[in-house]
Parts: structure tokens; sequence; C-alpha cells
């Protein structure tokens, strides 16, 4: 099962977003877990991530997390798909990262 | 006009991705990167003005009462746009700082 945490500001922008991505999961029948979470939270959530998508508003902290957490890979989310809540998208995205 | 959700979500996108922008630039700037600090700040200008217009249209609307009952997204939406437009301005400061470092080593 794969683990998939998202972060930005407070948390709640990207919650939207992980619901529309939990929902493309369940159409492709890709198992997984997929979180959203404040930025300031990563140190106790980032066990177990198999990856770590930052929103464009925390993106500037991205080599700061990548050196938090070595074995995991971070990306920050292309803006168009997190503009466009376009989980379909960015779920497919994470498949080709994390198989 | 799409709805709130999708207006706030065109907002929070561009004005974050503004946000990050300014805060890059001070990191380039902080490594001597000068150049490639202001096309930042440039980038952070051009995203802060497309979350701007998003949010003028909503201004517009709330003057007519179209508007549904102002939302907690919508709430983070204002609060990423001031921060964004906050970073921005502090930013051509620590640019400015960082540039005066530089030129008295």
């Amino acid at each position: 099962m794969k683990k998939i945490v998202l972060l930005c500001a407070a948390g709640m922008s990207t919650s939207l977003l992980v619901e529309k991505m939990r929902d493309a999961a369940e159409n492709i029948g890709y198992e997984c877990e997929i979180n959203a979470y404040a930025i300031s939270e990563i140190d106790t959530v980032k066990d177990g991530a198999d990856i770590i998508l930052l929103g464009p508003q925390v993106r500037f902290s991205l080599k700061k997390i990548a050196a938090q957490c070595p074995e995991i890979p971070v990306e920050a989310i292309n803006p168009t798909d997190y503009g466009m809540m376009n989980g379909t998208n960015i779920l497919e995205h994470v498949k080709t990262v994390i198989g | 006009m799409e709805g709130l959700e999708e207006v706030c979500f065109n907002i929070i996108t561009n004005v974050g991705s503004a946000r990050s922008d300014y805060i890059e630039a001070i990191q380039l700037a902080k490594e001597e990167k000068f150049e490639e600090a202001m096309e930042m700040v440039a980038s952070g200008k051009k995203n802060f003005s497309e979350g701007h217009k998003a949010h003028g249209e909503l201004i517009a609307k709330d003057a007519n009462g179209e508007l549904e009952a102002a939302g907690l997204l919508l709430m983070h939406a204002e609060d990423q746009l001031m921060s964004a437009e906050g970073f921005g301005i502090l930013a051509e400061e620590f640019i400015a700082l960082y540039q005066k470092l530089y030129e008295r080593k």
C-alpha cells in the first residue's frame, strides 16, 4: 500500500485535492493512502511515506523538506494540475515516480 | 463564473506560486544570484497578478450580492493572497540587503 503525503501551508486546499486523488485512485484500482497535512507537521508524518508532494504555496521549502527526508522523493505539484484540482493527472504522475 | 470552490483554488494556486517565487528569489539572492532573483520576483508579480484578477471578480460579485456565504476556503485564499503580497514587499527589501552585503565583501 503506497503512502502519499501532500503538504501545503495549512493542509486545507490540499485536503480538497486529496479527495479528488482518492476518487482517481479508486477509479483505476490503485491501492494507496493519501493524506494532506500542514508543512509544519512534516516530522510526524514523513515516516513510511513513499512520496511527498508540495503545494505551490510551500514549494520554496522543497530543498529543506528533501534534506529532512533523504530516502523519499519530494516534488512540487504541477501548478496547472493543482489549480484545476486534477487529481487524476497528479495520481498518474505519482505512479510514474513510485510505481 | 465557475463555482466558488474553483475560483478559490485558482486564487490559491496563483498567489501560492507567487509566494514561493518570492521566497525562492530571496534564496537566490542569498546565493548571490541576483539576476535570477529578479527574474523570480518578476514571475512572482505575474502569478500574483493572475490571482489578484480572479479575486477582483469576486469583489464585483460580492457587491452585487451574488456571492454565497463566504466559507473557510475563501478566507484561506484571502490569507494566501495577503501573505503573498507581504512576501513580495519583503523579497525586494531582502534582495537589496543581500546585494549590499555582496558589495561590501
